[in-house]
Formats: structure tokens, sequence, C-alpha cells
């Protein structure tokens, strides 16, 4: 079972996992044949807060890459969930609606958002791989600190 | 897991809520983190690094730390040394503000223009922790 | 707190780093300054944990209504890590999903439409605080 690349800053441990390739917006995509399983980023969650409400696009919606499906409206901020990938929604994760906290405690496993049938001749290789976005990560975090 | 250690200073409030030291606490704490040492400081949220929150107790592990409790209890300097060790410097609301000639406030919230001299005066002295801590 | 008379304790979570942390807090405030006093109580969460004689046999010996800032629940492991399980279990989350016009801002301390809220979620809590007390201590 592959794990994570781990960055730490202050007291705050972000994570990537290994194997989930990952959109420039923070949302990754555990691609499985012809099926991806999309959700938010360690830290995307982490900067944007305790998810208050969430509104999900209904299975049927195609969506192209980086095209938005559906919000997430944390006490800090509401953004769009920005499916990392191409394709049809087939599943929208359930356990959400009742406890969209998953996306917090465990937003690379409990806490995954859609099933994306994958379009034609999309397999997310224009994502970046767990190293990469490992990179792209920390500029965000050291960019993020900067701010305050 | 790569870290780039950047040298800050883990601030634990007690924020209690039955006295009005812990509000003290708890207010003086955010200034300086918020604004008079943004940059060298971390908040440590006592009840989630008791109950066992990861990321405070690793930080706790590897950085120094300043408590600062509202009262004699000692919850928060009493609560690091428990889980992590000895805190750099342990600041108590009571002390700081007796040694300034500064009462307590007698309220718990909505505090008033004294209230709030008695809570810079604190914050000011947990500023001066930090410097002492990264400078030593 | 008179001996020999239940009262209500409201444990909030003594969050610092969270604005659900400041809800919980000033909603345990009006609970029990405002909207039932004489009959409620506060502790501090903190004290729990150092093993407060006094905070102790407070939580043990009354329902605790149990006000957690995040999914961490840091009030209600507290009082599970002492055997006593909370009457009522509480997330702040909550009243603000239920009053989704009153968004509350601050850390430290909350501002005009957090204390809005707070002063809501108190009125709603004060029915469960009437449920404990007519159970006289009994599971509510």
């Amino acid at each position: 079972m592959e794990g994570f690349l781990e960055y730490a800053h202050d007291k705050f441990l972000f994570r990537v996992k290994e194997g989930y390739r990952y959109s420039r917006d923070d949302f990754w995509a555990d691609i499985q044949g012809d099926v991806a399983v999309v959700g938010i980023a360690d830290f995307l969650q982490k900067a944007r807060g305790d998810v208050a409400f969430l509104e999900t696009a209904a299975p049927g919606l195609t969506v192209t890459a980086g095209q938005e499906a559906g919000k997430v409206e944390t006490i800090k901020a509401t953004f769009g969930i920005l499916c990392p990938v191409a394709g049809t929604i087939i599943e929208v994760n359930p356990a959400l609606e009742a406890s969209p906290f998953l996306i917090n405690e465990d937003p690379y496993g409990r806490g995954w958002v859609y099933k994306v049938r994958l379009g034609e001749g999309d397999r997310g290789e224009a994502l970046l791989a767990a190293d990469a976005y490992l990179k792209l990560m920390i500029e965000k975090v050291l960019a993020e600190a900067a701010q305050r | 897991m790569l870290n780039i250690a950047v040298m800050k200073v883990g601030v634990v409030s007690c924020s209690g809520e039955e006295l009005p030291g812990g509000t003290v606490s708890r207010l003086a704490c955010r200034q300086v983190l918020d604004g008079l040492r943004p940059h060298e400081t971390v908040t440590i949220c006592l009840p989630l690094f008791i109950a066992g929150g990861e990321e405070e107790r690793r930080f706790a592990a590897t950085f120094p730390t300043i408590t600062v409790d509202g009262c004699e209890k000692r919850c928060a300097q009493r609560g690091t040394e428990k889980l992590s060790g000895k805190p750099a410097k342990s600041l108590v609301v009571t002390e700081i503000l007796a040694q300034r000639g500064l009462a307590l406030p007698t309220r718990r919230r909505n505090l008033d223009e004294g209230d709030r001299a008695g809570v810079l005066a604190v914050a000011e002295e947990i500023a001066k922790a930090v410097d002492e801590v990264l400078g030593s | 707190m008179s001996t020999g008379r239940k009262s209500v304790v409201l444990l909030p979570c003594s969050g610092i780093g969270k604005v659900y942390g400041a809800v919980a807090r000033e909603t345990a405030y009006e609970v029990v300054e405002r909207v039932r006093p004489g009959v409620t109580a506060l502790t501090c969460l903190p004290l729990l944990v150092v093993e407060d004689a006094e905070a102790l046999s407070l939580v043990k010996g009354n329902p605790v209504i149990a006000i957690d800032g995040c999914q961490k629940e840091c009030a209600n492991k507290s009082l599970e890590a002492h055997g006593v399980q909370a009457a009522r279990h509480l997330h702040a989350i909550d009243f603000y999903k239920s009053h989704k016009d009153l968004k509350p801002e601050g850390v430290a301390e909350l501002n005009e439409t957090g204390r809005r809220l707070a002063a809501l979620a108190a009125e709603e809590i004060a029915s469960l605080v009437d449920e404990c007390l007519a159970k006289g201590g009994a599971p509510c």
C-alpha cells in the first residue's frame, strides 16, 4: 500500500498521497482503469478549514478537466470543486451528506467526493505526480505563511 | 518527511472559561500570535494537545513552548510538562497583572478599556518571553 | 452552585484556534449568565485533564452538556476519559448550519453576528437544560 509524502510547516503536517495524481488547483485523482476517484487535497482542506456545507453535482454530469462541479463552504471561504479529470460523474460519495467533515478528517480516503468515468483519451496524464505536486504544495504553503 | 525548520515558539494558552484570567490569557496570546510576533509563534490548542492532537504534540516535542495560565492552577504548564516536557517559560496572568499593578477583570467577557490594558500588558510579557526564548 | 441541588454543567471545548471554539465558549456563557443562571455552571476543560478534584466532582455529580468546536471533540473525549457520558453532546458548527444567515467570525472574540448566533444557540440549549433538570440528573 502506498504511503504519503509529508511536509511539516510549524505545527501543520501536509500530506500528499503517493500513487495519486494532482491538479494545480489542489484536487486529486486516483485513476483505476477508466474510472477516477477524485477529491480535495490535504493542503486545500487545511487551508480552507472545516467544511460546513457541501453542494455536489449530480451523477450524470459530464465535466471537462478543471470544470467546477459543486461547491464547498467552510467557515473561512466558499470554493468550487474543480474536477481534475474530464468525464462523467457516476457516483457522489454518499457519506458526505451526513458527514461533510470527512473531507477534513480523511481527505484521501473516506473524504473522496466523486467517481468519474473518464472521457476519451483522458487518463490523467496532464495531472502532476505526487512528488511534483509536493513541490508545488510547498511553494503554496510558504506563500500563504508569508502573507501573515 | 521534508521539514524546512524555522525556529518558532509554541504558545500554549490555558483558554479556560470559568475565570476572567482565562479570557485574558486567551486574548493576550492571540495578540501575540496575530500582531506582536506573528512570524515567530504558533498557537498550540491546549485541549487538542491534551486530547492527543498529532500536530500539536509533534510541534511541542520539537520546538520550545511558552505556557500562559489564567490562574494558579497552571493547567497549561502542567499539561505541557506532562505531555512534552518543561516549557521554556511559564507565565501566569494573575502574577503579571499584580507585578504591573493592574486589576484582574471581574468579568469573563465584554472586557472594558481597563481590562484591555491588562490584556496588552500580558501580551507584552509574552512577546518578551518569545524574544528571550528565541534569543537564547 | 447550591449543595444538594443538581445543576447542569456546560463544558465548551476551550479551543483557541478556530471560530467554532469561540462560538462554543460564547454560547456556554450565554446559557450560564443570561438564559439559565443559577441552575447551570461552567468548568474549564483543562481542569479535567489535570484531574482537578473540584472539576471532576462537578462533572461526575451533575448532567453535562458538552459543546465541541470541531470534529476532534476534545470536550466529549475528555469527559469519556474520566468515565463521564455527556447528557448531550453538541457541535458548534451545527448552530451555524441551523442559522446560515449568521456567519460567525473572529477567533479570540466573536464578531456581532457570531454573538447573535451564540445567543440564539443558547436559547435553543435552554430547553435541553430544562429537560436535564426535570430528569433530576438522569440521562436526558
